[in-house]
C-alpha cells in the first residue's frame, strides 16, 4: 500500500498535511519510524515518528539561526560541538566560519548520517568531508559527561523531547554542557514552538536559571515547525554576548563573507526580542 | 460453564448440509484437515467485510473503530482498513500490528483507561494522540504531553443485562465526570469528549440509549459553562451477534441508538468500537477426534482443540459456540467433547446428544471469530490452531505468519 499523503501527528487537534509525490525511504525499527518523501512545496521531507524533522526547502531558517547567531556573537569561535543534527545542515553552516578550527559532531546513530548523505546531500554539501570535522558515533549525553576538552560553542540540535532526544532536555545534561563550555563560550539549544508547547521552553528556562549567568531564548519561524515562531535557547557564563552591538555583528558578518538566506545581523539582534507570553513563561 | 441445554436438539446431532461459505459436506472438512492439519480456524475476510458494512449501514455517520483485541489478525485489520474502518488500540502490541500494516495513526484511538507512561509514549510515537481516562491519576499522567493529546473521559453505567458487564472495572460514575473535567481544565489538558461501554452482547439498545442521553446532558452542561465543548462521543461496543443460530438484526438493534444520537448537537462526532460484531462470524473452527472412551453412560470424545486453545472464549468470554458434527452417525447418545490438555476443566461440551464418531472425525464450530484465537494459550505446550485465511486483501503477506491463502 503506497503512501499518498503524510499527516503529521504532533498534535491531536491541529496538524500539517503533505501530498507525497514519492516515498524515497521508509524504515521502521523497534526504536523509530523514519520516512523520507518528496513534496512539491518542500522538496525532500524527513519525518521521524510522524513528526517532520527537516525539509530541503525550509531547513535554512533553522540551521542558519542556530549556527550563525552564537558564532557571530562569540567573535572568535575555534572549537564547536554539535550534538545531534544528523542531517548535516547545521554542520554546513558552521564550516562556513573560517575561524573555526575544529568541529566535533556527536550522533547517536551512524545510519542517520549515511541516510542524510544519500537523501539530503544539499543539507551537508560536502561538509562531512571538511578536514576540521570529526564525527563521533555516541550517545550525546554520555559523550558530554565524559568529555574533557572545552568548546567555544555548543549546539544542541535535538529532536522532540519524546524518544531518544529526551535526555538532551534534562537539567543534568545542561550542567554537563556547562562544564565543557570554554571561557566566553555559548550554548544554544532547540526548544520547540512556544505557542504549541510552552512547557518545553519553561522547563529549559528553569534549568538555565539554575545553571547559567546569562541565558535567554531567541526566535525563528520555521514553516514546517508549525504553530508560529520556535525558540532556540541561549546560555553563557558571559553577559553581553547576546547583546552584541549591531555594528559589531555587521562587521563580523562582512569580514566572514558568508552567504545566507535567512540570517542577517539585524535579524540576529531582533531575534532576542520575545513575545510577552514567552517572557512570562520563562520568568522574565 | 457450558450450558448443556444450549446444545440439546441443536445443530450438534445434525450433519452439516452446507457451511455458509465453504459449503460441502464432511468430506470437505477432511480434505482441509488433510491438507493443512488440525486444529484449524478458517477466517473468511468476506464475512469481515459484510459485518463491517452492515454495522456501518446501521450506524451511518458513526466512525467505527474496530476493537483489535477481539481478533488481532493482520488480514482482518487490512481488510477493515480497505473498507475505511478506523481502529481502537489498547496495547503496544496492537500498535505494532497497525504499524506493520502502515495504518495511519490518525485513524486510531487508544482506549485503555489505565496506561503506563511508556504506553503513552509508544502511542504518541506511533502518532495516536487520542486517549481514554477515567480517573484523576490517569489525567495527571498526561501533564508532560498535554500539548499533544486530547482525552475522552470514560463514563460507567452499570448494566447487569450484558453478558460481560464492563462497568465494574473501568469508567467513572456519571456524577464524577464534571470533577474530572474540571481537573483536566485546571491542568490545561484538553478533554474532547466522553466514552462509555455498556458491556458486551447486550440484549437490546436500552443501555446504549440511556448512556447516550446521560452523556448528552453532560455535553449540554459543558457547553454552557466551559471553554472547550465536548465534541466527541464514543458509544463503545456491545453490538450483539447470535450464537444460537437465530438471525441477528443489527438494523433493528441500532434504530433506537440512531434516534438517540440524532438528538445530540450535530457538531458532536460519534465513534463506536465494535469488536465482536465484526469478528465473531468470521471464523469457523475445525477440530479432530483424536481419542474416545466410554465412561459410564457417556461417550467421551477427545479433540485436538479445547478451552485452552480456540475455545478459550468458553472460559473468558462466557460463550458457547454452535457445534456441528458432520461425521456423527447412528443413534444419538449422551456424549462429552473434551479438549486435549490434561486439565479436567478442558471440556467443550457435556451431556450432549450425539451420534457415534470415529477417531479422525471432525467437529466444526461456527461463530469462532471473537475472543477465541485472541485469548488462546499454549498450555501443555500445545500449539495454537492454525488460521487459514479466505479472501484476504491483496496486501497481506502470508509468508510471515501462520496464514494460508486458500481462496
Amino acid at each position: 500500500m503506497a503512501r499518498k499523503e503524510f499527516a503529521e501527528t504532533l498534535y491531536d487537534s491541529y496538524g500539517q498535511h503533505f501530498a507525497i509525490d514519492e516515498v524515497y525511504f521508509e524504515s521502521r525499527t523497534e526504536h523509530q519510524h523514519l520516512l523520507i518523501f518528496h513534496n512539491a512545496k518542500f522538496g525532500r521531507v524527513m519525518a521521524l515518528d510522524g513528526v517532520v524533522q527537516t525539509t530541503e526547502r525550509d531547513e535554512f531558517y533553522y540551521h542558519e539561526m542556530m549556527a550563525h547567531v552564537p558564532l557571530f556573537a562569540h567573535g572568535q569561535p575555534r572549537r564547536v560541538l554539535i550534538i545531534g543534527g544528523g542531517d548535516g545542515g547545521l554542520l554546513r553552516e558552521v564550516v562556513k566560519h573560517r575561524s573555526v578550527e575544529h568541529i566535533t559532531k556527536v550522533e547517536i546513530d551512524a545510519a542517520v548520517v549515511d541516510m542524510a548523505k544519500t537523501w539530503f546531500p544539499d543539507h551537508s554539501r560536502g561538509a562531512f568531508d571538511d578536514p576540521r570535522f570529526q564525527l563521533v558515533i555516541a550517545d550525546g549525553a554520555e559523550f558530554v559527561r565524559r568529555a574533557e576538552d572545552a568548546f567555544d560553542v555548543i549546539m544542541i540540535d535535538s529532536t522532540d523531547p519524546i524518544g531518544p532526544g529526551e535526555v538532551l532536555f534534562s537539567h543534568d545534561f545542561y550542567r554537563q554542557c556547562k562544564r565543557i563550555l570554554a571561557p566566553g563560550g555559548i550554548m544554544v539549544t532547540q526548544n520547540g514552538v512556544p505557542f504549541m508547547q510552552l512547557d518545553e521552553v519553561r522547563k529549559t528556562a528553569r534549568a538555565f536559571r539554575d545553571l547559567f549567568t546569562d541565558w535567554h531564548f531567541y526566535g525563528v519561524a520555521v514553516p514546517t515547525y508549525i504553530g508560529g515562531m520556535m525558540t532556540l535557547g541561549w546560555a553563557s557564563e558571559v553577559e553581553g554576548l547576546r547583546e552584541q552591538a549591531l555594528e559589531v555583528l555587521e562587521e563580523r558578518f562582512r569580514l566572514a563573507a558568508i552567504e545566507t538566506r535567512y540570517y542577517t545581523p539585524a535579524v540576529h539582534r531582533g531575534a532576542f526580542a520575545l513575545p510577552r507570553f514567552v517572557e512570562e513563561a520563562i520568568g522574565k | 460453564m457450558t450450558d448443556p441445554a444450549s446444545f440439546e436438539g441443536s445443530a450438534l446431532d445434525r450433519t452439516v448440509a452446507a457451511h455458509p461459505t465453504l459449503g460441502g459436506s464432511g468430506s470437505d472438512w477432511h480434505a482441509l484437515v488433510q491438507q493443512h492439519g488440525s486444529p484449524l480456524l478458517l477466517l473468511d475476510c468476506d464475512v469481515i467485510r459484510r459485518q463491517y458494512r452492515k454495522l456501518a449501514q446501521a450506524l451511518p455517520d458513526v466512525d467505527l473503530h474496530y476493537a483489535i483485541k477481539a481478533l488481532p489478525d493482520k488480514a482482518v485489520i487490512a481488510t477493515l482498513a480497505e473498507e475505511g474502518c478506523s481502529f481502537d488500540v489498547a496495547s503496544n502490541g496492537e500498535i505494532t500490528l497497525l504499524e506493520q500494516l502502515f495504518i495511519e495513526a490518525r485513524r486510531t484511538i487508544h482506549t485503555h483507561p489505565i496506561k503506563r507512561d511508556s504506553d503513552i509514549r509508544t502511542a504518541l510515537r506511533y502518532g495516536c494522540t487520542t486517549f481514554v481516562v477515567d480517573n484523576f491519576d490517569e489525567i495527571e499522567k498526561f501533564l508532560p504531553y498535554r500539548h499533544r493529546v486530547a482525552l475522552l473521559v470514560r463514563v460507567s453505567f452499570p448494566n447487569p443485562g450484558a453478558r460481560v458487564d464492563l462497568s465494574r472495572k473501568f469508567g467513572c460514575a456519571i456524577d464524577d465526570v464534571h470533577a474530572l473535567l474540571a481537573a483536566a481544565d485546571s491542568r490545561r489538558i484538553h478533554v474532547k469528549g466522553l466514552s462509555f461501554h455498556v458491556g458486551s452482547q447486550v440484549p437490546d439498545a436500552r443501555a446504549h440509549v440511556e448512556a447516550i442521553e446521560r452523556c448528552r446532558d453532560v455535553i449540554a452542561t459543558r457547553r454552557e459553562r466551559a471553554v472547550a465543548p465536548l465534541s466527541v462521543l464514543d458509544i463503545g461496543g456491545g453490538f450483539p451477534v447470535s450464537y444460537d443460530g437465530s438471525v441477528d438484526d443489527i438494523e433493528l438493534f441500532c434504530a433506537p441508538i440512531r434516534a438517540a444520537l440524532a438528538k445530540l448537537p450535530p457538531s458532536v462526532r460519534i465513534l463506536a468500537e465494535p469488536g465482536r460484531y465484526i469478528a465473531a462470524p468470521s471464523m469457523t473452527g475445525v477440530a479432530s477426534v483424536v481419542g474416545r472412551a466410554r465412561r459410564g453412560a457417556r461417550m467421551w470424545y477427545y479433540l485436538d482443540d479445547g478451552v485452552y486453545n480456540s475455545f478459550s472464549g468458553q472460559v473468558f468470554d462466557h460463550t458457547c459456540y454452535p457445534l456441528i458434527a458432520p461425521d456423527a452417525r447412528g443413534q444419538a447418545q449422551p456424549s462429552v467433547l473434551a479438549g486435549p490438555t490434561c486439565d479436567s476443566i478442558d471440556v467443550i461440551a457435556e451431556d450432549i446428544l450425539l451420534g457415534e464418531m470415529q477417531i479422525g472425525d471432525v467437529i466444526v464450530a461456527t461463530m469462532m471469530g471473537a475472543y477465541t484465537a485472541a485469548s488462546a494459550t499454549t498450555f501443555n505446550s500445545l500449539p495454537r490452531a492454525r488460521i487459514l485465511t479466505i479472501a484476504p486483501p491483496a496486501q497481506v503477506d502470508t509468508q510471515d505468519s501462520n496464514v494460508v491463502r486458500i481462496a
